[in-house]
């Protein structure tokens, strides 16, 4: 920390609250929010004077309110940068402060907070994570027992740098303890609080065993535990060596904790489940690993930064496997916990990752893009005409297109990630996506339902995983039917209604509507943007009476080969059911009705050649049919 | 004359006092003016029992119940709470006083409270001018 | 051979309301130590076992244990559990499937004394498990179609709520001592006391 804050290349900003994020890779715009100190920090050389002249005390949060700070206060000795600050709800202005800082006028109370704007070209986000507070679970008595502590309370009572000097005492008679039970999983593992594992606190839970029990070898340490959890490099040897300390492990997760009122010893009840019996047994003290929950304002930050969350409050990754620090925006980064729980060597190693990443852009001049943005037809959005709309940039799931009143819509390039869900949701026709245009897509429905389309079932399949999912069925010889022709497009977001309606005017059979299972879209919400039309147009298809299973919505990941052989093989026998006079008559009716959804499309510009062209594909087709048919 | 110790009647449910030190002090350690009688739930104390004890000569009337919402029947204890308080009521009228009778709900994290709990009714009763008129008299008669 | 399907113990109890979490049991033991039958009534209860070897389709053991039959749906365990199994109405469902294939409740249930009762109802009002219904029934040596009260003995769990309503002491638990019983201790320790006390 103090190499980064004396490197001549870093900025550290601190007491500062990020605001706005505007712009895209490499030209954010970030507002600053520089938050008032009332000490001029050019002119403060850490004396601590102040602090010292300071008639007020308040707890230290640093120090898990164990220790009292003044109201003219840095949290700990090493802080970076080494400049007070006064609380100012602490404060009760008797100026003390400033006869003590004398000469160096470092103080200032008119001081205010000052808003400033910085030009950025990558951010990293590393805002960790936050502690649960263990007084909700009532049955452990944190709060109501004095020597129930967490663990973060105990990481500063075994510090020499905290407020015991590093000697172990109990809170309530502070006498040093001669037994003491840690607890894990407290909130964690616990579908009543939080589901999931903390990943570090069986590691630090052996690891301030082993530290008190260096410190001190006649004191007793029991370790209640469901499962440890070891995993990384050494991980496991550290445990062996634990267990060869003399710390006892008791598998089995304590309901209740009660006390003696006298002594204020505690009492742990659990079941030890190896033996199947309960144990009662007595401690001086408790130490409750807590779980590890995103901070409090990580909806804050989300929005601010526009970037999405996986389920719990963690921020989502571009994909857990392959782009791990990578948000789902280009430009923003991911360090540490606040992506996902990690201990300190994963932390590091996520923070190098970003910092190469960021990197990357700050050393280019120009940045590669794929080249299947959307584009607006300006003549034809009707924003351009001063009507309301605005669809298309609330379908938008990276806020890249901006909407002005009497402008057409613009698509922010370096934004958009070509899914195309703004194409599909325009009722104008006034966006179109570079190679997945109407016109390329519907060129390519024309020649596939060319010939005996009523046979036909009709896949719209997504680049990612549905698509990946018919591939895998052919790669590993998954039986399905031959009747199948499909299509790709980026998303699920960007099956247009129109081409739905178009299919079933050709005369298809069946038409398969498949993209990515909800939590698996790499478009963020391009798969939700899809689904609702989906389910949309399942109802419209309903009150047509079209014979149920004709249209189908599935959500078929890359790995789901067999899913959609089988999907396919359903559809197939759907179809095989419907007399064939009957599914012609179905056909026919129908098809004035989708002739009419469709209309706009045809409307769109590229699309008479696109039917010009399919037209002489339809036609070499079919005479290379009969050539082969001959 | 020393004062003799007040006899008191402890009607208890099994399930509370979930500290196996409290368990053992009710069952071995009991002082000897206190009787305990164990129902499986508080729900199952008939005010019968109460008045035969009162009948007897008990000079007072402990009553010791799960919480509400930690019954282990489920809702026998809130059972017990109703018939009691109406029973309670109803011992006026017999001439006893009311403040003999206590009803303690037990919470399953707390330990040892049974103890001074006990104590201190004993102290109270002890100092209490408030005599049961009904109290010893048939005992009496019975005896002599 | 593959075996049937829906055949196990587990598949059986997995389709009952409440049973639909049975396989997310972490074996963890928060139930049986949250639990009080253990520690004060029955030294062989276990909850967290016996969802283990429903896991492991132990059939017979499972419907012989002691378990399902001690569990009186107090759901202190289900308010405790990480994994919100909702443990009581497994052990319900287990003791429900052994009941069906014939097995019967080692708990000493409440029995009702037909000769007495005058089927006022007071029970069937204050059993917290529904298990009592007034019936008309004949009983011998006191006439046709009286209002009796029964008691279901799949239902009961022997907490004696009823008997201390019961005004015509015509309920009681098999096992314990009745109400005569504990009064006449009642007695004879306050005779003791009372003549030690004298002496
Ligand atoms: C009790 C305990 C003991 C542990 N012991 C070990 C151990 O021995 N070994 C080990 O490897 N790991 C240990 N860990 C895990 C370790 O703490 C984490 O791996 C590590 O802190 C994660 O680092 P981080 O930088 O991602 O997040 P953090 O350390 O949480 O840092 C996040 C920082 O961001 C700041 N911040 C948050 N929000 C904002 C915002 N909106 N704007 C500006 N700043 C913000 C916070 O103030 C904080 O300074 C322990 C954890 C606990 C709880
Ligand atoms: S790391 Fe260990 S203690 Fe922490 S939640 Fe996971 S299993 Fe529980
Ligand atoms: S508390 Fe829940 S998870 Fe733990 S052993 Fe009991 S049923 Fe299983």
């Amino acid at each position: 920390m103090v190499d980064a804050a004396r490197h001549p290349k870093i900025d550290v900003r601190t007491y500062t609250n990020v605001e706005r994020v505007e712009g895209y890779v490499g030209n954010f715009k970030v507002q600053l929010r520089e938050k008032a100190r009332h000490v001029l920090a050019d002119r403060c050389n850490g004396c601590g004077e102040c602090s010292k002249a300071c008639p007020i005390e308040v707890p230290n949060y640093f120090e898990m309110n164990l220790a009292p700070r003044k109201a003219a206060y840095v949290p700990m000795s090493q802080s970076v940068p080494l400049r007070y600050t006064i609380d100012e709800e602490a404060c009760i202005h008797c100026y003390k402060c400033v006869d003590a800082c004398g000469a160096l006028e470092a103080i200032d109370f008119s001081q205010e907070d000052k808003v400033v704007w910085e030009d950025i070209g990558s951010i990293v986000v590393a805002t960790g994570f936050n502690h649960f507070d263990p007084s909700v679970i009532p049955e452990y008595g944190y709060g109501r027992y004095p020597n129930v502590i967490t663990a973060m309370e105990m990481e500063r009572l075994n510090n020499s740098a905290g407020p015991t000097t590093g000697n172990l005492i109990r809170p309530s008679d502070q006498k040093n303890p001669q037994r003491l039970a840690i607890i894990n999983c407290v909130g964690s593992r616990d579908k009543r609080f939080n589901p999931w594992c903390s990943n570090f606190c069986c590691m630090y839970a052996i690891k301030n065993a082993v530290l008190l029990k260096q410190m001190n070898p006649e004191l007793e340490i029991s370790i209640y535990y469901m499962d440890i959890r070891t995993p990384s490099k050494g991980y496991e040897e550290f445990y062996d060596r634990a267990r060869s300390m003399g710390i006892r492990f008791i598998q089995g997760r304590p309901s209740l904790i009660t006390e003696d009122p006298q002594t204020k010893n505690l009492f742990v009840h659990s079941e030890d489940v190896v033996l199947g019996k309960i144990s009662e047994l007595e401690y001086d003290m408790v130490m409750l690993n807590q779980a590890a929950v995103p901070q409090p304002d990580v909806d804050t930050v989300s929005s601010v930064l526009n970037i999405t969350q996986s389920p719990g409050g963690w921020f989502m990754e571009y994909h857990p496997k392959l782009r791990p620090v990578d948000s789902p925006t280009d430009g923003i980064f991911l360090a540490g916990a606040c992506q996902g729980l990690k201990d300190i060597p994963s932390s590091v190693s996520s923070g190098l990752a970003t910092a190469s990443r960021a990197g990357r852009i700050l050393h280019s001049d120009e940045w590669e893009i794929e080249p299947i943005i959307a584009q607006v037809w300006e003549d034809r959005c009707v924003m351009a005409q001063g009507k309301v709309c605005g669809v298309c940039s609330r379908a938008c799931p990276y806020g890249a297109i901006v909407i002005e009143e009497g402008k057409a819509a613009s698509v922010t390039v370096a934004k958009c990630h070509g899914c195309g869900g703004c194409v599909a949701e325009c009722p104008h026709n006034a966006i179109t996506q570079m190679h997945f245009t109407d016109a390329q897509v519907l060129a390519q429905m024309r020649a596939l339902l060319a010939d005996r389309p009523e046979e036909k079932i009709f896949a719209f399949r997504c680049h990612w995983c549905s698509y990946g999912g018919a591939d895998l069925a052919g790669t590993s010889h998954f039986d399905y039917s031959a009747n199948e022709r499909g299509i790709r497009v980026m998303c699920s977001a960007r099956m247009d209604p129109d081409f739905i309606y178009e299919a079933f005017r050709l005369g298809a059979g069946a038409v398969l509507y498949s993209g990515c299972h909800p939590q698996d879209c790499h478009y963020i919400t391009g798969q939700r943007v899809g689904a609702t039309r989906a389910d949309r147009l399942q109802k419209l298809f309903e009150k047509l009476e079209m014979t149920s299973g004709r249209f189908r919505i599935e959500w078929i990941s890359a790995a789901e080969g067999d899913k959609y052989s089988r999907v396919i093989n359903e559809m197939q026998k759907v179809i095989d059911n419907i007399p064939h006079d009957q599914l012609m008559a179905e056909i026919e009716r129908l098809r004035p009705e989708m002739e009419k959804r469709a209309r706009r499309m045809y409307e769109t510009p590229g699309v008479d050649k696109a039917l010009v062209y399919s037209d002489e594909m339809v036609q070499a087709i079919t005479a290379k049919e009969v050539k082969s048919g001959a | 004359m020393t004062q003799k110790k007040p006899l008191i009647v402890l009607f208890q449910c099994q399930y509370c006092l979930a500290s196996s030190l409290d368990q053992y002090w009710v069952e071995q350690e009991l002082p000897e003016n206190v009787k305990r009688v164990k129902v499986p739930c508080s729900g199952r104390i008939d005010p019968l029992y109460i008045l035969n004890a009162i009948q007897g000569g008990a000079d007072g009337i402990m009553v010791c119940g799960c919480m509400p919402e930690k019954c282990h029947y489920k809702e026998g204890n809130l059972h017990a709470r109703r018939t009691l308080n109406e029973f309670r009521n109803f011992l006026n009228t017999l001439g006893y006083p009311q403040e003999r009778f206590v009803f303690h709900w037990m919470n399953i994290d707390e330990r040892g409270v049974i103890q001074p709990l006990l104590a201190s009714f004993e102290e109270r009763l002890k100092r209490s001018k408030d005599r049961p008129r009904l109290a010893n008299r048939m005992l009496n008669q019975e005896n002599g | 051979m593959e075996h049937e399907k829906g055949s196990d113990l587990r598949d059986l109890l997995i389709v009952l309301p409440g049973c639909e979490k049975l396989d997310m049991c972490f074996s963890c033991g928060t139930c049986v130590s949250r639990c009080p039958i253990q520690q004060k009534i029955e030294p062989a209860y276990n909850p967290r076992r016996l969802l283990k070897m429903i896991a492991l389709n132990m059939q017979q053991e499972s419907f012989t244990s002691i378990t399902p039959y001690l569990c009186s749906a107090c759901d202190l365990c289900y308010s405790a559990c990480p994994q919100e199994i909702h443990i009581s109405a497994v052990l319900n469902g287990v003791k429900k499937l052994a009941m069906q294939a014939g097995f019967s409740t080692p708990l000493k249930t409440a029995r009702v004394d037909a000769l007495t009762c005058v089927g006022c109802g007071f029970c069937e009002k204050v059993c917290p498990y529904q298990a009592i219904t007034v019936k008309e029934t004949n009983v011998p040596l006191r006439g046709k179609n009286l209002l009796i009260a029964e008691v279901d003995g799949a239902k009961c769990m022997a907490c004696g709520t009823c008997s201390s309503i019961c005004r015509s002491n015509s309920i009681e638990l098999q096992d314990r001592e009745n109400s005569e019983e504990v009064v006449q201790d009642l007695w004879s320790w306050l005779e003791t006391v009372e003549m030690g006390a004298e002496k």
